[in-house]
């Protein structure tokens, strides 16, 4: 009895963890409960918009930055990043062009080739190059994880 | 007399106030561009280099400049990019041997964008040379046009980057007077915060146009040069006591 009281309920867990979150103007996020992303209520722009144009903005941008020197977050790509980019268990980030994230897992879905990974890192900024995320920011990913899960 | 004496010690203050108050205010107000701000040439950034205190052997500098940009080598120093580097110089008439960091001059005239055929290489407003890597082709005439071998070329694909410092295969690539820091609103770059934290002061960094800031004091006490003042590139970067 207790044995199939276990496996009712992490099936219960597998479909609930599939279950598309409620933020990004109800739109689910791609990868649910990984990233600091599901924390927030929208994206810089409409969800909708980003998806379409996102690219747009991050060549407008690209330009501002290198040569007038606007260092705004909204369009940086350095913000998408830290932002979007998921966690392992140990919290430590996993480039976000590797296979299956966050950037790569659409543009192969649409036979995109992105190209800014070979000059951009891949993985979000920490003071003094750390690497790891700490061990609040991992209980807040958590944290947000499990919610999602829950709604 | 004493009327006349109030009256001078007021119009004096209220001088103070209307003049010298708002111009130290406005000079601080300055010193830190909002984020979505274009720069603007009202700061000319700079550098003076003593060399006579640049120590032989200490490579403080070079090493930070690597940790802040993330560059790593691949053991191979003829093509290993380098962002500042030490070199040895001996004046034949003297015998006097001067160690001194090189690097991108961040010339007024540079030659780098003079030669570069698709504008990557330009100079900003505020007076910083760089390559904007999404337009460089890879060509390399700057690296050729350069008087002082400032600029590297990425031979090799990367992956350990810096957020702060994008770079990779296929383009060139030099000092950049960090950038991303003056952006940010820092005064100081890592190679100088480096020689200061060795002890050594060699490097001073800051606005040429501030009369007050540590650069200009540090040019004026010195009486400076440029390098290959002949070329009249009117560098950024100054070297006394060479």
């Amino acid at each position: 009895m207790l044995r199939l009281l276990i496996i009712s309920s992490l099936i219960f867990v597998c479909m609930a963890s599939l279950q598309p979150s409620n933020a990004h103007d109800g739109n689910p996020h791609i990868s649910p409960g990984k990233s600091k992303a599901d924390s927030q209520e929208a994206c810089v722009e409409p969800t909708d918009v980003m998806r379409k144009e996102h690219y747009l903005f991050l060549l407008h941008q690209r330009d501002e930055t290198v040569v007038n020197g606007i260092r705004t977050k909204n369009h940086s790509l350095a913000n998408c990043i830290d932002c979007h980019v998921s966690y392992d268990e140990k919290g430590k980030a996993i480039p976000i062009n590797a296979e299956g994230q966050f950037c790569q897992d659409c543009h192969v879905k649409t036979a995109t080739n992105i190209t800014c990974f070979s000059c951009h890192a891949a993985e979000p900024r920490y003071p003094n190059h750390e690497k790891t995320i700490s061990k609040d920011e991992l209980k807040e990913i958590s944290k947000i994880a499990k919610r999602i899960k829950d709604e | 007399m004493n009327n006349r004496r109030h009256f001078l010690v007021k119009s004096a203050s209220a001088l103070t106030m209307t003049f010298i108050v708002p111009s130290l205010l406005s000079s601080n107000a300055q010193a830190k561009k909002p984020l979505d701000q274009k720069v603007t040439d009202k700061k000319s950034w700079g550098m003076h280099i003593d060399v006579d205190k640049c120590a032989d052997g200490c490579t403080a500098c070079v090493d930070a400049c690597n940790e802040e940009n993330g560059l790593t080598g691949f053991g191979r120093p003829e093509t290993d990019s380098q962002w500042i580097r030490k070199i040895k110089i001996k004046d034949k008439t003297t015998e006097k041997i001067t160690t001194m960091p090189m690097l991108c001059q961040h010339c007024e005239n540079p030659p780098c964008c003079d030669v570069c055929p698709t504008g990557a290489s330009f100079r900003r407003v505020d007076g910083i040379v760089m390559v904007n890597q999404h337009t460089c082709i890879g060509c390399r005439y700057c690296m050729m046009a350069c008087p002082f071998k400032a600029r590297s070329f990425v031979h090799e694909t990367l992956s350990t980057q810096n957020t702060n410092a994008p770079r990779g295969k296929g383009c060139v690539e030099s000092c950049n007077l960090c950038v991303n820091r003056i952006d940010h609103g820092s005064e100081t770059t890592a190679c100088e915060d480096a020689c200061i934290k060795a002890g050594h002061n060699a490097i001073t960094f800051g606005d040429l146009k501030d009369s007050n800031s540590k650069v200009r004091l540090a040019i004026e006490s010195n009486s400076p040069r440029r390098l290959r003042d002949d070329l009249n590139l009117k560098q950024k970067v100054f070297y006394s006591n060479i």
